[in-house]
């Protein structure tokens, strides 16, 4: 009995490691066993002689060598390993989303400490952000001319406007007790923004930030089956042009785990960023 | 010398989304003293917190302006620092940075080293050096709020203003930090401005008090000087003689107002009917065994029979709800203490005269003078023994309580004092308390004895918190106690009503004096609509054997409670000349020239005449002579001044020509 209430005493003020994995596996057991039974239909599904896609495990056959095992093979042109492809993709995401940040939060808080502009901008915003991304990439393609930077600017206005009208709620939601202690205090513009302003918003900038990520990974794929070259996009576009549906899966397995990692990416960014007291 | 804060004639609208404008503030005049601590005091909604926005430039008035120093005010400045209910921490930053961000702004002319040190100091100041790194969301309310008010101070404001700073934080952690602000503030010598809606926080550590009264077009309804020495200590306030006596004031405001915001809804129209102008009554009485006539003539029907079928009898907490009640024109009439009418008429404590007229006496005697347990032990059996406990502890302030400045308590016990020759406000301290509280008051030890009505005297003997050193019997046999009082020009308005109502009240007062009826009365009385009080309590005197509680026997009074019998009923003029003597006499009123006028004019003798000539009950007033209270001293009807002049204990008598405005005859229609 007494030692009983010795561990309880013990793990109830500093976890240790028996605690920490078992709660892990309480977690991903049924995680697997879930996976299991998809694979275990989808196998059954198309192990019929007339099945027109690959099963799992035909998949993993198809795809092992060289795709799995070296995802860091090289060759000529578009013919690359997965991770290059991969990399390539997230290359265009990180540049188009990066400039979406930049301009997006700085629209954000202009509409948001103006009404002027919130009247003026924002319908347009509001019509511009139902568009889906792929009907920029043909205006995109004929202003650019290329199709890299026409990828990057679809990617760019595809995140922009929930980055933009996030930052502006935010601003406006801004509480008037804060801008209180800010016109007693007399604080001046740039103070006000960086001691006010700026750190008030941030929860509402990264919620943004986190929808945008999302959405730009959801148009690369898209962009780039049409602009071709390196990429994800292509790649599973070119494997399907030549009939090898076990490479699209696998690439759409990448896609979708790539999609993932990066809204934990932002997530935790957040997590750093965000005063976590914000009461 | 102007004010330090001004706040001159501000009226705040704000626009309403239907597009009409609500006016919250109308006509704000308030100003402060460099070094005043004062608390804005009213209901949620009456414009308390705009105000303050206003005074700290967060708000613009729509008309007049707020003046600091002389100068306006335009804009919100570090100068006129507010510490907001919800604390306002920027939760990014900790609290050294929190108060460091105002310090480095608002004080930037100084060097780095000695801001610094400032803010420092001010952490230390509000005891939070143990959380100096800490950001807001990981301290408790209590804290925050200490924040809140170090970061306010750390940049010296010429005014602090302070918007219910503790209304979120829980009894214990308010009560520190009230005393923790009331510190800093006594050792600074800050000018404050707080928003509070809690009346001990605003006594404890207020200079003044300015009670709003409610929205819409709130404006300052009452200022209340808050006279406890500083510096202060929690203790020492609430157990000052005249802490109930404001607080109850407070309350009685706050009341008030709530009730005039039920009343808004519902509007009273005169009803016409049974030849009477008005049948439709709100008479006020204060619970104690002598609304007796109120109370019988309500539940025998007699308002009915004499055509007033709708009289509701309001129960009022004390004397000063019935002469609000009066003057508001809330309560068509009332029960009054004897002196009130011409009180009220000349202009009581500074107010301007609001004619009364009184039809008849409701009721003689019925008071008596009880003192404190403690003066008993202390052997005090008579008045000259009351004078030796006095004068053998010239360190110690005695306190008396008395129910209303214009009631005959007050008038009798200061004649009782001063016949032994004790000055009523030099030797001792009388204060004002509703009869209602006057035991628990006696209870608490705040005072040490008073002069009020039964039931009261009776429940501190019984509960044997007191003992009664004398009744009015021996004081001044067969005074007149209440009065029925109503406006003049109510008077004017509704001549008959008013005899109608004189006629059943008449009636109620012979049946009260039929002492075969006492028994049910007496039982009647006891109900919560009327007295509310036990049975004993109320039967003594008014049947039963009077106890003095100072271990003689109960002696049988038959003229305790006196409703009737013996012209009790008829408004006496010379009566009214005595009392208009002793109102003058402790400089409650002026004493008026044309003295005859005001108490033609108050005292209405035609109209007491022909009810009682209509209920065939003999009319007659008493003899127009001299007579003598107890001590002998002779009054002399047609010589007042030199009889006011004769008395040796007195306030600085004031003898004046009083103009009572003749009031604008409205025919009755």
């Amino acid at each position: 009995m007494a030692t009983n209430i010795n561990t309880n005493v013990r793990s109830a003020y500093a976890p240790n490691w028996n605690e920490k994995v078992n709660k892990v596996v309480r977690r991903t057991v049924p995680t697997l066993v879930a996976v299991i039974i998809v694979l275990a239909i989808w196998q059954l599904l198309c192990s019929g002689p007339d099945a027109t896609l690959p099963g799992p495990l035909q998949v993993l056959e198809d795809t092992w060598d060289p795709l799995i095992i070296d995802p860091f093979f090289q060759g000529e042109g578009t013919d690359q390993g997965l991770f290059w492809q991969i990399a390539a993709s997230l290359k265009r995401v990180a540049m188009g989303y990066a400039l979406a940040a930049v301009v997006g939060i700085s629209l954000g808080v202009l509409i948001g400490v103006s009404t002027l502009m919130f009247d003026a901008l924002d319908p347009i915003f509001q019509v511009l952000r139902t568009v889906p991304p792929l009907a920029w990439l043909p205006i995109s393609l004929a202003a650019m001319r290329d199709s890299q930077p026409a990828a990057i600017f679809v990617i760019f206005i595809t995140a922009i406007w929930p980055i933009i009208i996030n930052t502006g709620v935010g601003v406006q939601n801004i509480p008037q007790d804060y801008n209180n202690v800010a016109k007693v205090l007399q604080l001046s513009k740039i103070q006000y923004f960086t001691n006010v302003l700026l750190p008030a918003t941030v929860p509402y900038i990264f919620t943004g930030l986190k929808i945008a990520i999302g959405l730009s990974w959801l148009a690369i794929v898209a962009a780039e089956m049409l602009t071709g070259g390196v990429g994800i996009g292509f790649f599973i576009w070119d494997a399907y042009n030549s009939g090898n549906i076990s490479e699209v899966i696998l690439a759409i397995l990448y896609v979708g785990l790539v999609g993932l990692l990066l809204d934990k990416l932002i997530s935790f960014i957040a997590t750093l960023v965000v005063p976590n007291e914000m009461s | 010398m102007t004010a330090f804060v001004v706040v001159d004639h501000v009226d705040q609208a704000f626009r309403l989304p239907n597009g009409q404008s609500y006016v919250a503030l109308k006509n704000i005049n308030l100003e402060i003293q460099k070094g005043e601590f004062v608390s804005l005091l009213g209901h949620s909604g009456c414009g308390k917190s705009t105000l303050l926005n206003i005074i700290a430039g967060l708000a613009k008035p729509v008309a007049g302006g707020v003046l600091l120093e002389g100068r306006q005010v335009t804009q919100p400045g570090p100068d006129r620092m507010v510490v907001f209910q919800n604390y306002s921490l920027l939760p990014w930053l900790t609290v050294r940075q929190n108060i460091a961000l105002a310090v480095n702004k608002v004080m930037r002319h100084l060097p780095a080293a000695e801001r610094h040190d400032i803010v420092e100091q001010h952490i230390d100041m509000v005891k939070l050096r143990h959380a100096a790194d800490k950001r807001p969301g990981q301290l408790s309310g209590g804290m925050k709020q200490r924040v809140s008010i170090a970061r306010a101070l750390s940049i010296r404001p010429k005014l602090l203003l302070l918007d219910e700073p503790f209304g979120a934080l829980d009894a214990l952690t308010r009560s520190g930090l009230q005393d923790q602000l009331m510190q800093i503030a006594q050792t600074h010598e800050l000018t404050c401005v707080m928003v509070t809606h809690d009346v001990d926080e605003a006594l404890l550590l207020s200079d003044r008090i300015v009670m709003l009264t409610n929205g819409p077009e709130s404006y300052v309804g009452q200022i209340i000087d808050v006279p406890f020495a500083r510096p202060r200590e929690r203790l020492n306030v609430v157990n000052h003689p005249n802490y109930y006596a404001l607080r109850s004031e407070i309350v009685y405001f706050l009341n008030q107002q709530k009730q005039a915001k039920q009343r808004k809804v519902k509007q009273t129209v005169a009803i016409a009917r049974n030849g009477l102008e008005k049948i439709n009554l709100e008479i006020g009485f204060v619970p104690l065994t002598d609304c007796a006539p109120l109370a019988v003539a309500q539940e025998k029907g007699l308002f009915q029979k004499h055509g007033l079928e709708q009289v509701t009898l309001s129960r009022e907490p004390s004397w000063k709800a019935i002469v609000e009640g009066i003057t508001s024109k809330r309560l068509d009439a009332a029960q009054m203490v004897a002196g009130m009418p011409l009180a009220l008429t000349l202009g009581l404590e500074g107010n301007a005269p609001t004619p009364i007229v009184t039809g008849m006496v409701l009721s003689r005697n019925g008071n008596a003078i009880t003192l404190s347990r403690s003066l008993y032990e202390a052997g005090v059996r008579s008045l000259a023994d009351l004078k030796g406990a006095l004068v053998n502890h010239p360190h110690q302030t005695h306190t008396l309580g008395v129910v209303h400045p214009a009631s005959m308590q007050n008038l009798m016990l200061r004649y009782w004092l001063a016949a032994a020759d004790l000055d009523p406000d030099r030797d001792l301290n009388l204060a004002i308390i509703p009869p209602p509280q006057m035991v628990a008051t006696l209870k608490s030890g705040n005072i040490d004895g008073f002069c009020a009505g039964e039931p009261w005297n009776s429940y501190a003997v019984n509960e044997k918190a007191g003992y009664v050193i004398a009744t009015d019997l021996d004081l001044w046999m067969g005074h007149p106690e209440k009065m029925l009082g109503i406006r003049e020009e109510w008077a004017n308005q509704y001549p008959e009503t008013h005899l109608a109502l004189v006629k059943a009240l008449l009636e109620a007062c012979e049946y009260c004096d039929d002492r075969r009826n006492r028994e049910e009365i007496a039982e009647l009385l006891a109900k919560p609509d009327y007295v509310g009080a036990q049975l004993d309590y109320i039967r003594a005197g008014f049947l039963d054997p009077y106890d003095r509680g100072d271990g003689n026997p109960p002696e049988l009074l038959l003229r305790f409670n006196q409703f009737h019998v013996d012209m009790a009923n008829c408004p006496s003029r010379v009566e009214g000349l005595w009392i208009l003597t002793q109102l003058a006499r402790w400089g409650i009123t002026a004493f008026p020239r044309n003295w005859v006028d005001v108490i033609d004019r108050v005292n209405r003798m035609e109209v007491y005449r022909a009810a009682a000539q209509a209920l065939d009950l003999p009319d007659t007033e008493p003899n127009r002579s001299s007579f003598a209270l107890f001590d002998g001293t002779v009054f002399n009807p047609d010589d007042p001044i030199a009889y006011l002049n004769g008395l040796p204990i007195k306030r600085e008598i004031r003898v004046e020509e009083v103009n009572i405005d003749q009031p604008a005859v409205v025919v009755a229609a």
